[in-house]
């Protein structure tokens, strides 16, 4: 395992995954430092979505360990990776297009309710204040993320990259530790990239949320990131600081491309 | 309406003395509302009072004095408006900077100016100021986030927080500035608006008995006050007839949220009753269909029993509550005239928008430091 110099909050140590015999992810071991970007980077079908599924438990590996705060996770599934505070966004949008903006942030709230289901049926008032805290919560990611005008909007009719930030929102409203963003700046346009990369990092500076993204625009991975690592062909070709990446040989001939 | 008896009570004569008046009439009555977190959060008179007077202390220990100017780069938020508050508190001026305007153009401004204290809204326009160089002796920013703060500057909540309890009364005298305005002038200098007490409670006072205004009115205060026509009829008519003024939750929401508070008094620019004509025309429904027809036959002007009912519950009302007009009663116009379509068409609706001027006289050049002379700029003309 190499770079991180900080105590790490993840460790992937020599994680191997097959599908049908064939092999997706080779021997990876890389760790995140808590608090810290992590950029995967690495051209298409280099195995990083894979990754992410790995570490939140949709994909269990055949061989290698994942540790998350110190403890090792074997089996763990994607319920488990919530309730410990791992919390992800996908590459395709996958909201809940017909509802409001407001009521797709409150289902990230879902593992910080507390009550009963009895007690919300009869509304007593316990159960009124656990609404009203709950709906604080949502409305404080939604003025972080800047959603307020569009609060009651229905989500289906929302521009994509307001969507995108919905989506950031809906993860953001479970308080993660890790937060997992799987090419939250695909199909937006450079204004739209310069403010998703200002939440992302602000995220990480005001939450302390460790984030793990994948992401294609390396100037926006070396603008934001404290971390990169590279994979190709479902193995790891570089990881260390963005200078460093930048720098690497083998990085530039696979991915970054040679100037000839 | 506000009353004094006679021979009785003196008549407060400035700005911070009417709002000590207004905790002391009505302090448990809500003075300013502001939205946040998709609440409408209040503040009492008493708390604004309060809050005026222990940011007034702060600025007091850091060595604002009577002829200091606070720099004010924000947009209309609670905060802005209780610093610029603190700063007259203690006979100073609030000098209002929309943050909207042109950034280089403002930099200029703002490195001519050389302010020590300065009000920030946000990370944006602290870096506004840091990028004009500028090393004030205090900054406040309402708004901590992303904010790593640098020598000098201040977090609102913070300061207000750290507060001790002497707290100063306060020294602001009729004849002199309240606020003042920065600009750019047609020659290239810097020009300065600067608007004192006296003037500004004078033609707040005339709005107020002209409107017949009075405690139970509703203002939003939507626009950047980074103009003399809010400061001379919003914010001054608030203070007179203690009303209630209420600030959007951004922006970019205040359409939204003037629907939802419905505010009786209205206090626009041109620009701002031309927005709200074009988002009413982006949803009547197409010119020479049958239902644009109605529309427009419902708003003619002058009509008959019959269209002014049927139009009333078909039209003019559920228009006037998508804009937001549904209880305005006093809709004023500060400064240019409406276009004759804008005019028209409000006229339509049975809002009758009325121009008040906005007297505004620039000088120049601005002198610095602020000179410490009653009323207008010194060798300016005096106001009437």
């Amino acid at each position: 395992m190499s770079y991180p110099t900080s105590q790490p909050l993840l460790e992937l140590d020599n994680i191997s995954l097959a599908f049908k015999g064939v092999k997706a992810i080779s021997n990876i071991s890389f760790a995140v430092a808590d608090g810290e970007i992590c950029a995967l980077i690495g051209p298409n079908g280099a195995g990083k979505s894979s990754l992410l599924n790995v570490i939140n438990g949709v994909y269990r590996p055949q061989e290698g360990q994942i540790r998350f705060d110190r403890v090792e996770r074997p089996r763990m599934r994607p319920h488990q990776a919530a309730e410990l505070g791992i919390a992800r966004t996908f590459q395709n949008i996958a909201l809940f297009r017909s509802l409001s903006v407001l009521d797709n942030v409150l289902t990230g709230r879902n593992l910080r309710r507390q009550g009963h289901w009895l007690g919300q049926a009869l509304r007593t008032p316990g159960a009124a204040a656990e609404e009203d805290r709950q709906r604080e919560a949502a409305e404080r990611v939604i003025e972080f993320l800047r959603l307020q005008p569009w609060r009651d909007a229905v989500v289906g009719r929302l521009p994509y990259g307001l969507q995108k930030r919905v989506e950031l929102a809906r993860a953001l409203a479970a308080e993660p530790r890790l937060l997992l963003l799987d090419e939250p700046m695909a199909g937006m346009n450079a204004g739209e990239k310069r403010e998703m990369s200002r939440f992302i990092v602000e995220t990480n500076r005001e939450f302390g949320t460790t984030v793990v993204l994948i992401e294609h625009d390396i100037g926006v991975v070396m603008g934001i990131s404290d971390h990169v690592v590279v994979l190709d062909y479902g193995r790891k070709i570089g990881d260390g600081p963005p200078d460093a990446v930048r720098r690497d040989p083998e990085v530039i001939a696979a991915y970054l491309g040679t100037r000839h | 309406m506000v009353r004094f008896a006679d021979g009785g009570e003196r008549v407060p004569a400035t700005l911070p003395d009417w709002l000590r008046w207004q905790a002391q009439q009505q302090g448990e009555s809500i003075a300013l509302r502001h939205k946040r977190l998709g609440i409408w959060q209040a503040r009492t008179w008493t708390q604004v009072a309060g809050e005026v007077r222990g940011l007034a202390s702060a600025l007091q220990v850091r060595g604002f004095a009577g002829d200091s100017l606070l720099v004010i780069l924000s947009r209309p938020r609670p905060e802005a408006l209780l610093a610029a508050l603190a700063a007259q508190w203690l006979g100073g001026v609030a000098a209002l900077f929309d943050p909207l305007a042109e950034a280089a153009g403002q930099r200029e401004l703002l490195r001519e100016l050389q302010p020590d204290f300065v009000f920030a809204e946000t990370l944006d326009e602290l870096e506004r100021l840091r990028g004009a160089g500028l090393a004030p002796r205090l900054t406040i920013y309402a708004e901590a986030r992303g904010v790593r703060a640098q020598e000098g500057e201040q977090d609102y909540a913070r300061l207000l927080a750290g507060l001790r309890p002497a707290q100063p009364e306060p020294q602001a005298q009729a004849g002199r500035g309240a606020f003042a305005f920065y600009r750019r002038g047609a020659s290239g200098r810097s020009e300065r608006q600067l608007i004192g007490h006296d003037e500004l409670l004078r033609q707040g006072r005339q709005l107020v008995q002209a409107e017949r205004l009075g405690a139970q009115e509703e203002a939003l205060a939507a626009r950047a006050f980074a103009a003399g026509g809010q400061a001379r009829y919003l914010l001054a008519p608030w203070l007179i007839a203690g009303f209630r003024l209420n600030f959007p939750e951004s922006l970019a929401t205040r359409d939204n949220d003037r629907r939802e508070l419905g505010p009786t008094l209205v206090a626009g620019t041109r620009e701002t009753y031309g927005r709200l004509h074009e988002l009413a025309l982006a949803r009547l429904p197409q010119p020479g269909s049958v239902s644009r027809h109605l529309v427009d036959w419902a708003l003619a002007r002058r009509p008959g029993l019959l269209r002014q009912t049927l139009g009333h519950w078909l039209v003019r009302r559920p228009l006037r509550d998508v804009l937001g007009f549904s209880r305005t009663r006093t809709p004023l116009l500060v400064g240019e005239p409406l276009p004759r379509d804008a005019e028209a068409f409000f006229a339509g609706l049975g809002v009758a928008v009325r121009a008040w001027p906005d007297p505004s006289e620039w000088h120049s050049p601005p002198v610095h430091p602020l000179p410490s002379v009653d009323g207008w700029v010194a060798g300016g003309p005096q106001p009437v």
